[in-house]
């Protein structure tokens, strides 16, 4: 049979223009859908046992893709802004029954379950069932006691808890020395900014999740102001007791030779000080806002 | 023997010149390249994520493989009336059967490899240099050819007195039955008469364990694997496979093939 060239070109651009126009009416149909769409957040199977079962041997993928379907879901709603973390916790119940050794799920599952809204879903009573589950299941892991002891410490400000849960991970010969040094810090001072700087630099460094870093950067930042006031007001005091006066201004405090320069905010606003003799921060430094709401 | 080998070599060769074979393998590298992205999508668990990846890949593509061409090895050379011509040579029934099972777990061992190769190139673009827990692998891959091998034995025998439909129906329960042997053991039934439960339990220890051979989830969080787990499954699985090779010849050389 004699092939026809002109009849092959023209059903070529058939299917090139057939593919663009389904391209196009695809586009609007996901224009359409998105107008339309309601957000409805669905978890069919909660029963962790059950897909256990229905796994087979594969529960370690199963798992595993239970556990990207939590991170996922914690991303979306934070790019959304939506504080409604319901599925949270049944996504992470799921993961860790289908595979209970999946470290990941535990410790990052903790810090998105325990965070306050909006960054996380205001729940740190399961935060706390999770890790228990975690140390249960893997009695080796000191990582889950530290984890534990940052949920106590930080969003539930229980620091005796805090302290024994420090100790407990402390007990493995693999953990850090430093665990048995919280531990001790805690049970003595109860809140410092010191000890709370260095938990939230772990998870910082520690964490892979962006949402978490950037969270415990903002900490960071907040804690670093913290620390900077309290060095001003150490100095404040000195000069007080050398001149028997109050400093009026930071400036006093650098020209007597307590402070090397007027020391700036990590935002590069210069520290104040307040009526009180106290340093604050300056009334145009955005920190200003987020310390207050911290609070 | 000689004659176990030139069955066994011709399965060999047949096997790999399937095309099915061929997209199976390619799937398997897909399946693993595909590892290392849903590894970007998750936190934490990147290896994990290869690791399980890739073994379920290995292992359900090897099922595949192990039921389907397990089933067809006897079935296709009775429909291609292909079995005739070698059984009126010098060759026993039995020599007919080991070869085909012989040339099939050689051919499952060579897919298995050139996954396993694709596993540790897709671990190792994502971690390298490897730690001597990677090695672990192996252990969980070798355990996995372990299960296929004796997949194939129930597989064949399973063809040797049944439609090639019905020999696959019966090998895929066999394998989910058995991947829940252990569960049957421990299973707590308050209905059940103590005899029911003594006979659930001798049934337990008759089905092929396929749990025997299940690492996954240690060497997915990079544990070790037991040596004693390798070596006794290696012999739980030998010895279930010759009983069941056995039973299919006893019944293949029984079958009326006029």
């Amino acid at each position: 049979m004699k092939r026809n060239p002109i009849r092959g070109l023209l059903l070529a651009l058939v299917v090139v223009a057939g593919l663009g126009c389904v391209w196009q009416l695809q586009k609007r149909i996901d224009g359409i859908q998105k107008a339309t769409a309601t957000q409805a957040d669905n978890l069919t199977i909660r029963s962790g046992r059950l897909l256990k079962y229905m796994s087979l041997e594969y529960s370690p993928l199963v798992a595993a893709m239970y556990w990207t379907r939590a991170v996922q879901y914690y991303g979306e709603k934070h790019r959304l802004h939506d504080s409604n973390l319901e599925l949270l916790w049944p996504l992470l119940d799921v993961t860790t029954t289908i595979d209970p050794h999946l470290l990941p799920a535990y410790r990052f599952g903790a810090i998105f379950l325990g965070q306050k809204k909006p960054a996380g879903a205001g729940e740190p009573e399961r935060a706390i069932e999770l890790l228990q589950r975690g140390i249960r299941e893997n009695p080796g892991e000191w990582r889950l006691y530290q984890d534990l002891g940052n949920l106590y410490y930080l969003d539930l400000r229980d620091y005796a808890k805090a302290s024994t849960a420090f100790a407990e991970g402390s007990k493995n010969p693999q953990s850090y020395v430093w665990m048995k040094i919280m531990a001790a810090k805690i049970a003595a001072e109860g809140e410092s900014p010191e000890t709370s700087y260095f938990l939230w630099q772990q998870i910082y460094e520690t964490s892979k999740d962006p949402a978490i870093k950037k969270n415990a950067e903002e900490h960071l930042i907040l804690l670093t102001a913290t620390l900077d006031m309290k060095a001003i007001d150490q100095a404040a005091e000195q000069f007080e007791r050398q001149s028997g006066r109050r400093a009026a201004r930071i400036g006093e405090l650098v020209e007597a030779g307590f402070l090397r320069s007027v020391p700036k905010d990590p935002e590069g606003y210069p520290y104040v000080l307040g009526e009180s003799g106290k340093a604050e921060l300056n009334l145009k430094s955005p920190l200003l806002e987020k310390m207050l709401l911290a609070k | 023997m000689r004659n176990v080998w030139a069955v066994a070599a011709n399965t060999f060769r047949e096997a790999v010149r399937d095309r099915v074979l061929y997209n199976l393998v390619f799937f398997a590298l897909l399946m693993i390249g595909a590892a290392v992205l849903v590894g970007q999508i998750s936190i934490g668990i990147e290896q994990s994520v290869i690791v399980s990846l890739g073994l379920t890949a290995i292992s359900v593509i090897g099922i595949f493989i192990a039921i389907f061409i397990g089933v067809g090895l006897v079935s296709k050379e009775m429909d291609k009336r292909t079995l005739y011509a070698l059984l009126a040579k010098p060759l026993e029934r039995w020599q007919f059967l080991a070869g085909k099972f012989v040339g099939l777990a050689m051919t499952l061992a060579v897919n298995t490899g050139a996954m396993t190769v694709g596993l540790y190139l897709a671990l190792w673009s994502v971690k390298h240099p490897l730690t001597s827990n990677d090695w672990y692998l192996l252990a969980a891959v070798y355990l996995i050819l372990l299960k296929l091998v004796l997949i194939v034995a129930l597989a064949m025998l399973f063809s040797c007195f049944t439609s090639p439909f019905l020999a696959i129906l019966f090998t895929a329960g066999i394998y989910v039955a058995g991947l829940f042997a252990g569960e049957l053991r421990t299973m707590q039934a308050v209905d059940l008469s103590p005899s029911a439960m003594a006979v659930f339990r001798g049934v337990s220890y008759l089905l092929p364990n396929f749990e025997n051979f299940n690492v996954m989830g240690v060497v997915a969080h990079a544990r070790p694997v037991p040596l004693a787990l390798v070596w006794q499954g290696t012999l739980y699985a030998a010895v279930y496979s010759l009983v069941v090779l056995v039973g299919a010849a006893m019944v293949f050389s029984r079958r009326n093939l006029k």
